[in-house]
């Protein structure tokens, strides 16, 4: 099967601390993958190693086969990788229709003097980012609150906004850092449904989150992480009776 | 037209209304780089004067026309905005405000030293190719510029960019280059409003561009209501016109003034139109008139 | 020629590091950049004139008049001009602090004039010889009394409660207060060790030049918030570095022949110092957290 994302041998150090330490991954083009581990495993790390937050102190990082280990953040994003914040980080004070229009940034092109001059390519670009807006809107069922301001919205609808926003992007692989988060039952399994909508359309998903039951129900792989080490990786069913994980995440609450 | 206009205003009024004009363009030209952008400068001053300066010596000294003297100073001043930022817009927040602070003291300096700017005596001699008219078109010119840089896919960036730098980056935008524009646009108004100034007061002298103006202008725009185009507009108009309302306080003008900053920022810290959508604001106050209250029958 | 100007340089820097600690300790505790303190170092020089020629006292008696004095202002500045703005925008206790500045600045100039006021010769011009190196009795006294009040200021922070508490402010003021730390006296104090220093430096600069003007904050201040910067902006080992620093940088190029440039020595030493070391010369690193 072919390759989308491939870590290789990738290490990280702040200062003296090694918080992500020599991860062999690969990731399957079309698949949902979730990565799991204990707080401070450094899950979100990973995610901001491969959207190029952070460049790695060792090993490599393929996306396509092609190295993107010291690429800019917006770069990387260009080549189709998008991803959603643990800690929401959404454009405040703009409406929730501008946040997603910024999403298709990168998608879209016109400089300023487009902007100032309002050329008919210009007004055909606009008209196009609406649109694809507006799609991206009606999948995450926000279609409603369009022009409100996002720092409006409920914690709900923030990180389905969040969502929104990144697959504006058109990306080819989707990280989600805790997207079910703060989120009730219900909502949840919404949000799965979501999730299996996006992947059927072609979009392989990369997933952190602590809900075990949304995992195991959603993944089609799970990795275990644990002090920036891999434990294992394998089908849900397999990690769940791993003794290594079990221990990982139960371990210290035993003593 | 203006000397149809001295039929009705005196022309000292003319000339404060020339400057109010003068500094709308300066004052909206740093909203973009900080209330649009959300990139701090006190150094806004600095690229006033290099516009004055560059279009003055042009058309002192050289005999150039007006027009293309004014623009040849916008145009260096966004140059110099460009090549300053460079490698000052990878800092943030307040270290990026105190770099510009340094930055706009170091271009007084160099003017002072300078031969062809006069020194520190200054420049004189300079014709009055300024005018009201020819500014109030300056300003509709640059109000509708920036309504229409503000609401397209770069503003949006600029935005996106103000509100989470590394989410906007993230989520696709080069957050350098986009910086970089918005510094040379931003320092193009600037260096537009020097040259019209240069031809307005018909002196410069490097001490009126130091920092004390760089903080005029972020006053003018953080008590309009930073990011707004009417707010900025408004700020500037009554804080220029403030100190002639307040003349009849004689010596103890700048002292109120000082005060009410205080006062204003106590009262509205995000200005005074910070936050307002005007044209929601409007349409929802017609839509009050037109369907009633019940209490209100 | 070297040791003459190392210690003429010292000596105006010891002057930026007594201004420069107000902001960095500000700065430290709530992010803002004071720029009224330079306003607050020139009712100082104003305030040891006005005590030495209106109520003939002697030059320390004075010096303790200019820091009790500048104490209140800068304390009540802080709770009229900035307190109320505390959990505001960003940029809302700046413009707030350039109102406080303007305001001093024009309420200074009705009092004492706008020209420039010479102080008084409190100390003699006695000059001693050390080698090839003359120093005079005044930057002796400066010297001198610049570092006790900086040992001082360690002392305080590293042994006293309150200083404890301003460094804990610093460190994480969230959570010093959840902790029960009352902040608001905290900044007060902050303010009052910050104006006290302030004030000594305008009457030590008063002393040195002999001239005192109402505007001289303001150069003086940006200066010495360039030496701030320098140190690494919070950092008040660094405040007192920066100063020295600065101090040296200028002399330095004023001796070189840059005289024409002496203000522009302090920026460009800012700038580059922001440009490769952000966080200054004893700042600490700052984590970019996603």
């Amino acid at each position: 099967m072919p390759e989308l994302l491939k870590l290789d041998n990738v290490s990280i150090n702040f200062g003296g601390l090694t918080a992500v330490d020599g991860l062999n991954m690969t990731l399957t083009k079309g698949n949902i993958r979730a990565l799991i581990g204990p707080n401070g495993a450094g899950k979100s790390t990973i995610f901001n190693l491969v959207t190029g937050i952070y460049a790695p102190s060792m090993g490599k990082i393929f996306f396509q086969d092609q190295i993107i280990n010291k690429l800019s953040p917006h770069i990387i994003t260009s080549m189709g990788i998008a991803r959603t914040f643990q800690n929401i980080r959404l454009f405040s004070n703009l409406s929730v229709i501008d946040n997603v229009k910024i999403g298709h940034h990168c998608r879209s092109g016109g400089s300023f003097i487009g902007a100032l001059l309002r050329t008919l390519a210009t007004k055909k670009e606009e008209a196009l980012i609406q649109k694809r807006a507006l799609d991206c809107l009606a999948l995450m069922e926000l279609t409603d609150k369009a022009e409100e301001l996002a720092g409006n919205l409920s914690y709900g609808e923030q990180r389905r906004l969040e969502i929104a926003r990144a697959l504006a992007t058109k990306p080819a692989l989707l990280c989600l850092d805790e997207p079910a988060a703060g989120m009730n039952p219900i909502e949840k399994e919404k949000l799965a449904n979501i999730i299996r909508k996006i992947k059927h359309m072609g979009i392989t998903i990369f997933l952190v989150e602590h809900d075990m039951k949304f995992v195991m129900n959603l993944a089609e792989r799970v990795t275990v992480l644990d002090y920036g080490k891999k434990i294992t990786s394998g089908t849900p069913a397999e990690v769940q009776h791993n003794p290594a994980v079990i221990e990982a995440y139960l371990g210290k609450e035993v003593i | 037209m203006d000397s149809l206009l001295t039929n009705f205003i005196s022309p000292y009024y003319i000339k404060v209304f020339t400057l109010v004009g003068i500094y709308i363009i300066i004052a909206l030209g740093l909203n973009f780089i900080s209330g649009v952008t959300g990139q701090l400068s006190f150094g806004h001053a600095a690229f006033v004067s290099i516009g004055a300066y560059t279009a003055a010596i042009l058309t002192t000294r050289w005999q150039l026309p007006f027009l293309p003297s004014l623009l040849a100073g916008g145009l260096l001043a966004a140059v110099v905005g460009i090549l300053f930022g460079f490698p000052i817009l990878r800092l943030t927040g307040d270290y990026l405000g105190i770099a510009t602070l340094g930055f706009g003291e170091i271009v007084i300096v160099i003017f002072q030293n300078m031969e062809i700017t006069g020194g520190t005596i200054g420049l004189s001699g300079i014709a009055k190719h300024s005018s009201f008219t020819l500014v109030v078109i300056i300003v509709i010119f640059t109000i509708w510029s920036m309504y229409r840089m503000q609401s397209s896919r770069f503003g949006r960036a600029l935005m996106a960019i103000r509100e989470d730098e590394i989410a906007a980056n993230v989520m696709g935008i080069n957050t350098t280059a986009y910086k970089i524009q918005s510094f040379g646009i931003g320092s193009f108004f600037a260096g537009i409003g020097g040259g019209l100034y240069a031809h307005t007061i018909q002196y410069l002298n490097p001490t009126d561009f130091g920092f004390a103006r760089s903080f005029d202008y972020l006053t003018f725009v953080v008590l309009g209501g930073l990011g707004s185009i009417p707010g900025t507009v408004l700020g500037t108009t009554i804080l220029t016109l403030a100190p002639e309302f307040l003349r009849f306080v004689a010596e103890y003008r700048m002292m109120i003034y000082g005060a009410l900053m205080v006062i204003m920022m106590i009262f509205r810290p995000r200005g005074l139109l910070g936050g307002v959508n005007l044209t929601k604001t409007i349409r929802t106050l017609k839509k009050q008139k037109k369907t009633p209250l019940p209490g209100d029958v | 020629m070297f040791w003459q100007q190392l210690i003429n340089g010292i000596t105006l820097g010891a002057t930026y590091a007594l201004i420069a600690l107000g902001y960095t300790m500000v700065y430290g505790i709530i992010q803002l950049i004071n720029f009224a303190h330079g306003e607050i170092y020139m009712i100082g020089a104003f305030v040891g004139v006005m005590a030495v020629i209106v109520f003939k006292v002697n030059i320390f008696i004075a010096l303790l008049m200019a820091i009790a004095v500048c104490i209140l202002i800068g304390v009540s500045v802080e709770r009229i001009a900035y307190k109320p703005l505390r959990r505001s925008t960003r940029l809302a206790p700046l413009i707030s602090a350039i109102g406080v500045s303007i305001f001093l600045q024009t309420l200074m100039t009705l009092i004492a004039g706008p020209q420039a006021v010479g102080f008084p010769q409190v100390i003699d011009d006695q000059l001693y010889h050390i080698g090839s190196v003359t120093v005079s009795k005044v930057q002796l006294i400066i010297l001198f009394l610049a570092s006790v009040m900086m040992v001082g200021l360690q002392l305080i922070i590293k042994y006293v409660r309150i200083g404890k508490a301003m460094r804990a402010a610093s460190e994480d003021y969230d959570t010093a207060s959840l902790m029960g730390i009352d902040v608001n006296r905290v900044i007060s104090f902050t303010f009052a060790i910050g104006s006290a220093l302030a004030a000594a430096g305008g009457v030590m600069v008063g002393m040195y030049f002999n001239s005192i003007h109402p505007l001289m904050g303001v150069m003086a201040g940006l200066k010495a918030f360039c030496a701030a910067v320098l140190g690494g902006i919070g950092s008040i080992p660094g405040a007192m570095l920066g100063g020295l620093f600065l101090g040296v940088a200028e002399v330095a190029g004023v001796a070189l022949g840059y005289g024409g440039y002496r203000d522009a020595i302090a920026f460009t030493l800012l700038i580059l110092v922001l440009l490769f070391k952000p966080t200054g010369l004893l700042g600490r690193p700052i984590q970019r957290k996603v």
